[in-house]
């Protein structure tokens, strides 16, 4: 009998074999997948040759359309389809409706998980996202012949947790495997950092549809280190568009509320005066009103420009201040990267000029730069660069802190603070006999707990009564890679620990996000259990390469007793996921992972001693 | 192993900041969670918490007034706790005083300038104090230790009043 060796697709059977790996920039506006094929990064086009997907989600009767198909349905079925998710994702209803009042949609759910109603029934923002995430994942299936192993998404640096959070359950829905979230600005200084190789101060100034960033990072031998960032999670071009038609209703003389289908209308005149006046000086408009009348007027670019001059005003704020973080003078900065569509504004680009007294960037293409660096980090992550020199240390967008007494907020992790961190600060009871201690977890710059973003409440409880101010209680933060946050808590002399992976208040609990994974599935029930399956086996092959590796490499770390047991454990997980039990499989990586804590903590140690020991003999 | 020797470098008040960063920087290139992206789990949560370990050490090097505490603290100088009261009424003094300038920025005729002014005296009087402290730490002995523990202290109050400026500096020009 001939044996065959079946590779799951995006399961590697040879070490260093080529992963698919690509990087999406999921926009307010518009979102792309780029991948590196044969060293070079680029976008991938979707079968009639369009890189960019509109992030445009139309749920119709019998099917959920997304891109330009949804795109043209936004006016005729502007209730259905759902434009600028981005906006919506991780924030509360009342946030919502106060940020952006004339939205054409009914909205349902509850205040901190607002869902909006369609004829498929309410839809979370998060599975909107999710929609616009399947597509580009099969594009780019189609485009590379085989399914992804991991993806890095960008998110705007200035989202918050539960932004964060969300953007990570979407890929989660459309099943796709998050390699890392990346802050936007970061990944467009890879794009433009590893052409030129530049050594310095840069400034990446991105405008996108609805969000700004301004990140100050500095270049130095394949290390990107942001060194502040800060801008506006809702603040972008779309704000442009407001401002216009606010002005074409207060003309043409209308009275709010419009229809969903006139809002939608002018939205988009406004857009498309927008985008006329880059190279034009003057454009007409026309607005066929809700009678079946016109009406026409015609803008010039000078009029736009005092439209939007407050807004462009208010980005170059935050660049002031993000400078002053870093703690960098305007001519200390190089070089000034533009990007994000509404980069092209022209009076953007000369007021940054002004601001920055240089020529900004543009020479990547504004729109496509953020994939583009994206899929950069992705070919490296996935392991397909194990020589890569290039390292990405970012930072905190905002301070995280907790709520004392009278409201007020402690800051324990002040924003631009490189990640990951862990952080800890010490409370104490305050009345004689207290058992439990409420734990507020809150994000954001201002001293009073009310003006900033609630991300989370827990209790300890079952703290033993002591008198007022015995009991020492620790609360740590910790903030990973992606910039996720999770906290707990401990009494230091009970040990007594509660802890909390932060995303309650808005994001989506696991139950909601498995039934979503669920209803996303057309035989829901095996569907699931195949792919939990696929996931445990993924991990354990993964697993079980990585433990070989490290015994290879340094089993003279390791006693020969120590190595028997690890070496016994990867048998039994090599054997147990042959089969079907993914119970069983959990349990045979949990004892690998056992046998083999002490070893991957003495192999880090290990390599960090032996770092800067070459760099010692490097000085001499 | 202490943060000097963990970035390989002389334990002194006076960090070469180039080759801490520098330090910093081989050490993150080893350990950071994004060079065990594809590595288990186990591995990357290991990764994560010497990363952020080596992040902290990074960070109280790099922040003079973090640096100060933290060689003050490894030799054993118990730092009394905030709300431990100054015996300096001078000191006090001039903390209301400066206080006072900053309360007044606002009603100034020339908001810019008053606002100027204050960010002159505050870093001028830090970076005496700063000196001095300096001065203390490396002569390294029993009292000089505790004066340098006192005037860091101080350096505390300064900094506070220096959020505060930002502070004020943000409402006045936030409009």
């Amino acid at each position: 009998m001939a044996l065959l060796q079946i590779a799951e697709p995006g399961q590697s059977t040879v070490p260093h074999e080529h992963r698919l790996a690509a990087g999406i920039d999921l926009g307010t506006t518009n979102s792309l997948i780029a991948s590196v094929q044969s060293g070079n990064a680029s976008t991938l086009s979707d079968d009639q040759g369009r890189d960019i997907l509109p992030s445009i989600v139309s749920y119709q009767a019998d099917n959920i359309l997304v891109g330009q198909t949804a795109q043209a349905l936004s006016i005729e079925d502007a209730q259905n389809t759902i434009t600028s998710a981005k906006r919506l994702i991780g924030r509360s209803l009342q946030d919502i409706q106060s940020k952006y009042p004339s939205l054409p949609y009914d909205f349902c759910g509850d205040e901190n998980h607002p869902e909006i109603m369609t004829r498929q029934g309410a839809v979370n923002p998060v599975q909107v996202s999710a929609e616009i995430l399947k597509s580009l994942n099969l594009r780019a299936q189609a485009a590379l012949g085989g399914e992804l192993t991991g993806v890095v998404i960008t998110v705007p640096a200035h989202f918050d947790d539960a932004q964060r959070q969300s953007t990570k359950d979407a890929a989660k829905i459309a099943g796709i495997s998050v390699l890392r979230l990346l802050n936007e600005p970061t990944a467009a200084a890879v794009a433009y950092g590893l052409d030129s190789g530049q050594e310095g101060v840069i400034a990446v100034y991105d405008l996108g549809g609805g969000t700004f960033d301004i990140s100050i990072l500095r270049l130095n031998k394949g290390v990107f280190e942001v060194l502040a960032t800060g801008g506006d999670s809702a603040l972008g071009g779309d704000d442009f568009d407001v401002a216009l038609v606010d002005y074409f209703v207060e003309q043409a003389g209308l009275v709010r509320p419009l229809s969903p289908s006139l809002e939608r209308q002018l939205m988009q005149q406004a857009c498309f005066a927008k985008e006329q006046l880059t190279a034009k000086e003057q454009v007409d408009i026309t607005i066929s009103l809700d009678d079946n009348s016109d009406w026409q007027t015609s803008l010039t670019k000078a009029q736009l420009n005092e439209l939007i001059g407050s807004l462009v005003n208010k980005t170059l704020r935050a660049c002031r201040r993000t400078l002053k973080d870093a703690d960098i003078t305007i001519d200390e900065v190089i070089e000034v990267v533009m990007v994000g569509g509404s980069t092209r504004v022209p009076l953007v680009r000369s007021e940054v000029e002004k601001h920055f007294n240089k020529k900004p960037l543009t020479s990547i293409d504004p729109d496509k730069v953020v994939a583009i660096g994206a899929a950069i980090q992705a070919d490296v992550l996935v392991g397909n660069k194990p020589d890569s020199d290039m390292l990405l240390l970012d930072v905190t967008p905002l301070s995280l802190g907790l709520e004392t007494m009278g409201g007020l907020v402690e800051k324990v992790i002040p924003r631009n603070t490189t990640i990951p961190v862990a952080k800890a600060q010490e409370f104490t009871t305050f009345k004689d006999g207290q058992t439990a201690m409420a734990v507020h977890v809150l994000q954001g710059e201002r001293e009073l707990v009310d003006d900033c973003r609630s991300l989370a409440r827990f209790e300890l409880r079952g703290i033993p009564a002591m008198t007022a101010g015995a009991a020492h209680i620790r609360v740590t933060f910790k903030v990973d890679a992606d910039g996720l946050l999770s906290v707990s808590a401990m009494e230091k002399s009970s040990g007594v620990e509660s802890s909390i992976e932060v995303k309650p208040s808005f994001g989506l609990d696991d139950n909601k996000i498995s039934q979503m994974i669920k209803d996303s599935m057309s035989n829901a029930a095996d569907d699931m259990q195949a792919r939990m399956l696929k996931e445990q086996q993924v991990e354990a092959s993964r697993v079980i390469e990585s433990v070989q590796a490290a015994l290879l490499a340094d089993s003279k770390l390791l006693t020969t007793d120590e190595v028997t047991i690890i070496e016994s454990a990867i048998k039994s997980l090599a054997q147990v996921s042959q089969g079907q039990e993914v119970k069983a499989i959990e349990n045979a990586l949990d004892r690998l992972n056992d046998s083999t804590a002490v070893f991957a903590e003495r192999r880090m140690d290990s390599s960090i001693s032996q770092a800067l020991a070459g760099q010692a003999v490097d000085k001499m | 192993m202490n943060y000097f020797q963990l970035f390989n470098i002389e334990a002194s008040f006076d960090v070469d900041i180039q080759e801490l960063s520098s330090s910093y920087q081989t050490l993150q290139k080893t350990v950071h969670p994004d060079k065990f992206a594809h590595s288990s789990e186990q591995e990357q949560r290991i990764a994560v918490q010497k990363s952020a370990q080596i992040n902290d050490a990074y960070q109280t090097l790099k922040n003079p007034l973090q640096r100060a505490e933290y060689i003050l603290v490894q030799r054993g100088v118990e730092m009394p706790n905030e709300q431990h009261s100054f015996q300096d009424t001078g000191f006090l003094m001039r903390q209301m005083e400066l206080r006072e300038m900053l309360e007044d920025v606002k009603f100034s005729s020339n908001v810019d300038a008053a606002l100027a002014d204050v960010q002159n005296v505050l870093s001028s009087e830090f970076s005496q104090l700063s000196q001095v402290m300096r001065t203390q730490i490396s002569e390294n002995n029993a009292a000089s230790n505790l004066a340098a523990c006192d005037n860091l202290r101080k350096l505390k109050f300064y900094q506070k009043l220096n959020v505060e400026v930002d502070r004020l500096e943000d409402s006045l020009f936030d409009d």
